[in-house]
């Protein structure tokens, strides 16, 4: 029998998903996926199926047809309800029957089948089915929308705007009135008032071209040219600020007259080119031109009252008041009944006053039935606010206005916090509430947290969301109380608070810490304490026992030197206090190292072995029995050395100790063991390309010497006999060595003194350079060839590193050959570097050497992805891919590497996300599961959102209700143990049968560890981990990047994706690089803050791919998991 | 072919126990050659030491070049017996030879020549060419367009200078249009159809940082997947202030993968000595050349040059001779004629053999 092989077509629940997009993701895709390889996995699917076909074809057994049911649901393959249902119809078991049909009807209710849901419905109650009691009610008219017009085409004016098209119609003024308020006006110098930007000035000249193209059209919409030489011609091309140049017919070419219109005119996107081509033609030119209508909230008149305008256009009024713009955010943020109270509450002119605290603030505000949903007791907020809960409307806006905004800041901070967990319970206790409240607001209220463009809160949403309560109820303290008094009373480093000084000598409880750093919380400076208090609490977060006082005293005082060194501690909780005490005197002991080089290998060799020695716990290489004792024992030798050949040595045995902890191969040569642990065996000419081939390309590109080589040299001239192969092996490392330099040679002088090469690096790279193998042969019973070697191993060692967390296409490391080498481990004598956080340094043409990284090598992966980032291109024109979050989603891929990630808990992940798929499914046939599901979904997701899944559910909509939650939101919701009262589905009856097979492997912790993300900033660790927090907003000095740590659904859902597509679990390491890459690619995004487009892009690109596999023309279904 | 001259060309690396999918690595020890988008690859493995050694590649080389006379006039007509092309001293055999935009001929052993069949198909990827081209027929350009602030005043006029230029491209020649400020955009891929590259040049959205290097080495990269000759014509401002890669190694990116690279730029030359220094560098080691022109005339007539630049190139294609070097190759190209003596020859200096499995 020959299968047709296609997916199941589903209607878009988007409407970017043009196939001018798609086919240039599936360019892209093409180039790293490779399509030979998808074509493999088809065709092993296309076998398995045509195997269950046959068998259900020729049996009539329940469990034949189950099977085949099973993996059409599986791999969304067509026909799956018709399987359910003829499984049902064969099935004797009343319960699996029950489910059969029960699948079949989640199928119909997602496919919006109506007479199919109605018929599957009267068979699952017929087989005993009691859930699925009621439809959900019909939608009412619940828009709050209004229309009113922009000038010209909507693409043209987004094109002007940075706005992204892909946006829905609702979020369109959303998205420009952020774009607005963060890049439409600048302050003047000297001067308080603002200025528009040349974003604005540019976006308002626009509009008045459009205007003028809009008269031209007339009110036929339509702007006719009816040939070359009408005189409609000129006008047009005035307009446009272009001419003719060459008379009517084929010499006609059109050149610029007036660069402002004509800027505008290519920069909006005008068909100027089928315009040039009519007219060579002397063809009638005919285009629809009308002004475009675009929802807005309210009425237009309403947001004109807001700043006093009877009459006016509301999109001029828009662009020119960024105030409108700022209270349009905070009420586009509230959900209806919120919003309507809040209207009724107060004018529009006053909301207005408050619009910037409503904005950063306003979205957790619910309003039920006239009151307030406060966080814990309404009688403390009443008190903090001056106005009762029960009156919700008036207790926000006093909640508003008070504190010029700290008030509204602490209540939102608190209001993310899972209501469930520990912290927040702590935190609501009456009179701490208020206690802390007090301390954070301070006596100086102004400025208020929201004045920024940023909101400024930064740290008190950190403190909140990383605060730990112990088992006694009490906030967790690293070390003791005491530690922290003296860190306040002798604060080693610069000047802390002079009142919060005086007051810690009386601190005598945990509370009293908590009051000093909720107050600290206000400040920009001076807030160091805060800063170490929640990196001491991440390191302390996992030990099994509490750090000790003194330990923590000790990472307190060092905290500002080696701050960045303590991610190595948070990440393995198993070290023991004299290991940590052993990493911590490595910086003193290498200080001891006079000489600046020989100082740089021994700093670089460590930490490259530490490095290492991560990577290798992280990935369960190194049993936790042994991690101690092999991070004690890595140190040790590094502790005395001092001489270059102790520290080759001091390395070389790092190199042995790893291999034995790691259990290496035994055999092969000290590299390819090296390259088999880190990174696995390289696989040749796979599609796609393996991380071992990766490895070893990128390695050679670095022109790296391998550890044989070096190991080999060292041991032979040290006993004076040579060894010509490995000598010549050198050499000949060395002379492509040599001939990257050689590049550098043409340099005119004022390039060079313009070279942004570190002076150390070129040093290094130098001593490098003079290695005279020939001297070394000749003397070696006089020189020591380990010395001489020790440059090489530090690069080698390091080199190591920077491979192993290359970006996907790592574009630097293949064309920089000396981008390892140049790593500055020194920095200047006032500001040394060996153990300062990893730095980017040298971007732009001046620095002709190309990019560098300085410092440690503690932030290595993010720094290395930050300098990456530039190299990945978007699929679309003008798609804001921001600096910030891009860094921090490929650390995602290039540290977790899934290795060990067996099938099953592969399996298990992806069912989690179709359990929490079917549970929305199911909330959209069944109001009792409804309320369970948002209240759910409520924990993750601000009121408003959770108003819009409602509606959409209401509407019999599931895709767009989907389109609304994150794939961790169905994670969480698969997961939710309230849920798992609903009925049974086939994903959960399967999640229950590897939950009793599959033990620990299966547990919240295993599962957190390997599909997780690392959250170098919320968590002070690469070890990577699921923490289920709701979504966070941009923070002033951090920007996305916190946003973006708070983003976990990738790996969850091309885990889903994997399962889905039938990639081996053993293959993820391969195949998510590639879809990381295309995901970023295929970002368009309109803000910062613009998390939707992330989705989106998430979802254009698992369209792609299983598009590309399927070889379909038009596949779109967001809603598969 | 003389498979044991091939052992020469290699030495151990010792980085890789590779096992091919499906192939023992001993099977992989034979040498392999793998005939692609008209060029080809050697592969080898050898046993050593207990460590298996891949050594690999050294594809079919594109040599583009002008030959000028005392007056710096372009000198057409010579045969491809008229030429001597030497790597490191070692002559070359060329395998083809074009001169213009005309189809390459396949050259005999007595220097005769002879029309090739064409049965190559384009390769794939973001920077592939239409798979309907011809790609041994004239020149794949990639116009590299700057929409970085730093152009923001010129943008138009340069968009302009730009098209006038794609109209005017022969008609064998394929074209690509990439913009670039912080990313690149492939705007309009490879192909033969001037609207649709007009149409793409149009609709550029103006951006904001400059990241030129790192665009042009993506740049090139994507013109290294094409067959056949291609160059790169970068028009920009000159400032760089985001690019991770410096303009040397994408020099020898262009050098090795044997892509001339044309600049023009929209400075004063002497407005920034730097930006100009390194612009002429990274042209003339690649066989391209850089132009200075600030105004929109002056980019009209540089795009003029250059356009006579392709048209009378010649290419000659060869496989190289066993050289034990993998560092830099020096390319020398001798013209035997007598008159030859007084011409000059417009070639990149040479390349480095690429790396691999």
């Amino acid at each position: 029998m020959r299968l047709t092989y296609r997916r199941t077509p589903r209607s878009t629940c988007f409407s970017f998903a043009t196939s001018v997009a798609t086919s240039g993701i599936l360019l892209a895709l093409g180039l790293f996926t490779g399509a030979a390889r998808a074509d493999d996995l088809g065709a092993d699917l296309a076998a398995q199926h045509a195997q269950l076909e046959e068998r259900a074809h020729n049996s009539d057994s329940a469990e034949a047809q189950a099977a085949l049911a099973a993996f059409l649901d599986r791999h969304r393959l067509p026909g799956s309800r018709d399987a359910f249902l003829r499984w049902a119809s064969v099935e004797r078991d009343p319960a699996r029957k029950q489910l059969a049909l029960r699948q079949a009807v989640l199928e119909d209710a997602l496919d919006r089948k109506t007479e199919q849901l109605d018929d599957d419905l009267k068979a699952y109650r017929a087989a005993g089915g009691s859930d699925f009691t009621g439809r959900a009610r019909r939608p009412e008219d619940v828009s709050v929308y209004s229309a009113t017009t922009i000038p010209g085409p909507l693409s043209s004016f987004a094109r002007m705007a940075a706005l992204s098209p892909d946006s829905a119609p609702e979020d369109l003024l959303l998205a420009l009135a952020r774009n607005v308020v963060t890049n439409g006006y600048q302050a003047v110098a000297a001067n308080e008032a603002l200025e528009p930007t040349e974003y604005l000035k540019l976006l308002i000249r626009y509009v008045g071209q459009a205007r003028e193209l809009e008269q031209m059209a007339g009110t036929a919409h339509k702007i006719v040219i009816p040939s070359c030489d009408s005189g409609e011609t000129g006008e047009l091309l005035k307009v446009l600020g272009y001419r003719m140049r060459g008379s009517c017919g084929t010499d006609v070419v059109l050149e610029t007259v007036n660069p402002t219109k004509a800027f505008l005119t290519v920069d909006s996107g005008f068909p100027l080119s089928q315009l040039e081509q009519d007219l060579r033609a002397n063809r009638r030119f005919e285009l629809p031109y009308a002004p475009t209508s675009i929802p807005v909230l309210y009425t237009a008149d309403y947001w004109l009252g807001a700043v006093g305008r009877d009459k006016g256009n509301f999109i001029d009024a828009f662009l020119s008041e960024p105030s409108i713009c700022r209270l349009y955010l905070g009420l586009a943020k509230l959900d209806r009944p919120t919003a309507a109270a809040m209207r009724k509450q107060a004018t529009a002119q006053k909301l207005k006053i408050y619009a910037h605290v409503l904005d950063f603030y306003g979205s957790m505000f619910e309003i039920r039935n006239g009151a307030a949903v406060v966080p814990g007791s309404p009688k403390a907020w009443e008190s903090l606010a001056g106005a009762s809960p029960s009156n919700g409307a008036a207790f926000y806006e006093k909640l508003l206005a008070t504190d010029d905004g700290w008030l509204a800041s602490y209540y939102d901070a608190i209001a993310r916090l899972n209501p469930n967990s520990p912290t927040t319970r702590y935190l609501l206790e009456p009179e701490r509430l208020k206690r802390f409240y007090y301390a954070l607001k301070g006596k100086v209220t102004t400025p208020g947290p929201a004045r920024p463009v940023f909101r400024s809160s930064t740290d008190l949403m950190l403190l909140t969301t990383g605060l730990r309560i112990d088992p006694s109820g009490q906030p967790h303290i690293p070390g003791n109380l005491e530690v922290w008094r003296t860190l306040f009373i002798k604060h080693p480093h610069g000047k802390y608070d002079g009142k919060l000084t005086r007051a810690a000598s009386s601190w005598r409880t945990p509370d009293d810490v908590l009051e000093a750093l909720f107050a600290l919380c206000r400040k920009v400076v001076e807030n160091e304490p805060l800063k170490i208090f929640l990196a001491l609490n991440d390191v302390d977060r996992r030990r099994p026992n509490p750090m000790s006082p003194a330990l923590a005293q000790r990472l307190a005082s060092g905290y500002r030197s080696g701050a960045s060194q303590y991610q190595i501690f948070a990440g393995l909780p198993l070290l023991s206090e004299e290991s940590i005490d052993k990493y911590l005197d490595l910086e003193p002991a290498l200080n001891g190292i006079h000489d600046n080089l020989n100082r740089a290998d021994s700093v670089g060799s460590v930490q490259a072995l530490v490095g290492m020695f991560q990577i290798l716990c992280r990935q369960g290489a190194i049993a936790p029995s042994d991690q101690d004792r092999t991070f004690s024992a890595l140190l040790d030798p590094f502790l005395k050395a001092r001489q270059p050949p102790e520290i080759f040595d001091a390395a070389r045995a790092g190199v042995n100790l790893l291999f034995t902890a790691a259990h290496a191969p035994g055999a092969g040569s000290s590299q390819d063991r090296m390259v088999e642990v880190l990174a696995g065996l390289p696989v040749v000419n796979a599609t796609p390309p393996s991380p071992g081939e990766n490895f070893v390309r990128i390695f050679d590109a670095q022109r790296l010497i391998p550890l044989d080589t070096l190991f080999a040299v060292a041991d032979r001239l040290g006993k004076s006999t040579g060894d010509t192969k490995a000598i010549a092996n050198l050499n000949s490392q060395l002379a492509r060595f040599e001939d990257v330099q050689s590049l550098r040679s043409s340099l005119s002088s004022a390039e060079k003194n313009l070279l942004a090469l570190g002076y150390w690096s070129e040093r290094h790279i130098e001593q490098e350079r003079k290695l005279n193998l020939d001297s070394l042969v000749k003397n070696a019973d006089k020189k020591d060839a380990r010395g001489a070697m020790l440059p090489f191993l530090r690069d080698t060692l390091v080199g190591l590193l920077y491979v192993y967390y290359a970006p996907p296409g790592a574009q630097i490391l293949l064309t920089n050959p000396l981008f390892v080498r140049n790593h500055d481990f020194i920095g200047t004598q006032s500001l040394p570097m060996a153990w300062h956080a990893t730095e980017l340094a040298g971007s732009g043409w001046p620095a002709s050497a190309g990019g560098r990284l300085m410092g440690s090598l503690g932030g290595l992966p993010y720094i290395l992805a930050e300098a990456e980032q530039n190299f990945l291109t978007p699929t679309r024109e003008q798609a804001l891919i921001w600096g910030d979050l891009v860094p921090q989603m490929i650390v995602n891929v290039t540290v977790p590497r899934w290795r060990n990630i067996t099938p099953e808990q592969m399996r298990y992940v992806a069912l989690q996300l179709r359990r929490g798929r079917d549970l929305v499914v199911a909330a959209a046939i069944d109001p009792a599961v409804e309320d369970q599901v948002l209240a759910s979904l409520g924990h993750f997701a601000p009121p408003a959102r959770v108003e819009h899944v409602a509606d959409k559910l209401a509407a019999g909509d599931v895709l767009a209700a989907m389109s609304e939650i994150l794939p961790s939101e169905l994670f969480e919701l698969g997961g939710d143990p309230a849920l798992r009262t609903v009925a049974p589905d086939l994903a959960s009856a399967e999640i229950a049968q590897l939950e009793a097979t599959g033990g620990a492997s299966l547990d919240r912790a295993h599962i957190s560890l390997l599909f997780g993300t690392p959250k170098p900033t919320l968590t002070h660790s690469f070890q990577p981990e699921l923490l289920s927090l709701r979504t966070f907003p941009t923070l002033m000095g951090y920007s996305s990047r916190i946003l973006a740590e708070t983003w976990e659904s990738n790996n969850l859902y091309y885990a889903a994706l994997a399962d889905e597509l039938g990639v081996p679990a053993s293959q993820l390491d391969s195949y998510v690089p590639a879809w990381t890459r295309a995901t970023i690619e295929n970002i368009f995004a309109t803000h910062l803050e613009d998390w939707p487009a992330l989705l989106r892009s998430l979802h254009t690109t698992g369209d792609a791919i299983r598009q590309q596999q399927s070889g379909q023309r038009a596949v779109s279904n967001t809603g598969s998991f | 072919m003389d498979v044991s001259k091939l052992r020469n060309l290699a030495q151990p690396i010792g980085l890789l126990r590779a096992i091919g999918r499906g192939a023992h690595p001993l099977t992989m020890a034979a040498l392999a050659v793998i005939v692609a988008g008209g060029g080809f690859t050697w592969l080898r493995a050898q046993q050593d030491q207990g460590t298996t050694t891949f050594r690999v590649k050294v594809d079919m080389v594109v040599l583009g070049f002008q030959v000028l006379d005392a007056r710096g006039h372009y000198v057409n007509g010579l045969k491809p017996k008229d030429f001597r092309v030497t790597e490191d001293g070692i002559p070359q055999k060329p395998a083809t030879f074009a001169e213009g935009s005309r189809p390459p001929v396949q050259v005999l052993e007595n220097g005769e020549t002879r029309p090739i069949p064409r049965t190559e198909t384009a390769s794939g990827g973001p920077g592939a060419v239409d798979a309907k081209i011809d790609p041994f027929s004239g020149t794949n350009v990639f116009v590299l367009f700057d929409t970085s602030n730093y152009m923001y005043r010129g943008f138009v006029y340069a968009s302009d200078a730009i098209t006038d230029f794609i109209r005017g491209l022969d008609r064998a020649d394929s074209i690509a249009v990439y913009t670039y400020s912080r990313n690149l955009n492939r705007a309009v891929l490879l192909n033969r159809d001037r609207g649709e590259a007009i149409a793409g040049l149009r609709k550029a959205v103006a951006g904001d940082d400059s990241a030129l290097y790192n665009c042009l080495l993506l740049t090139l990269r994507d013109a290294a997947k094409v067959t056949g000759r291609k160059v790169v014509i970068v028009f920009s401002n000159g400032p760089d202030n985001a690019s991770m890669v410096a303009p040397d190694d994408v020099r020898a990116v262009a050098e090795d993968e044997g892509i001339p690279i044309y600049v023009i730029s929209t400075n004063e030359v002497n407005k920034d000595p730097v930006s100009s220094g390194i612009f002429r560098r990274i042209s003339g080691a690649t066989g391209g050349k850089s132009y200075f022109a600030k105004t929109w005339q002056k980019q009209v007539e540089a795009f003029e040059n250059i356009r006579e630049d392709l048209g009378n190139s010649y290419t000659v294609t060869y496989y190289p001779q066993p050289n034990p070097n993998e560092g830099f190759r020096k390319i020398t190209i001798e013209i035997l004629t007598e008159e030859g003596k007084k011409y000059r020859v417009r070639a990149r200096p040479g390349y480095r053999p690429q790396r691999g499995f």
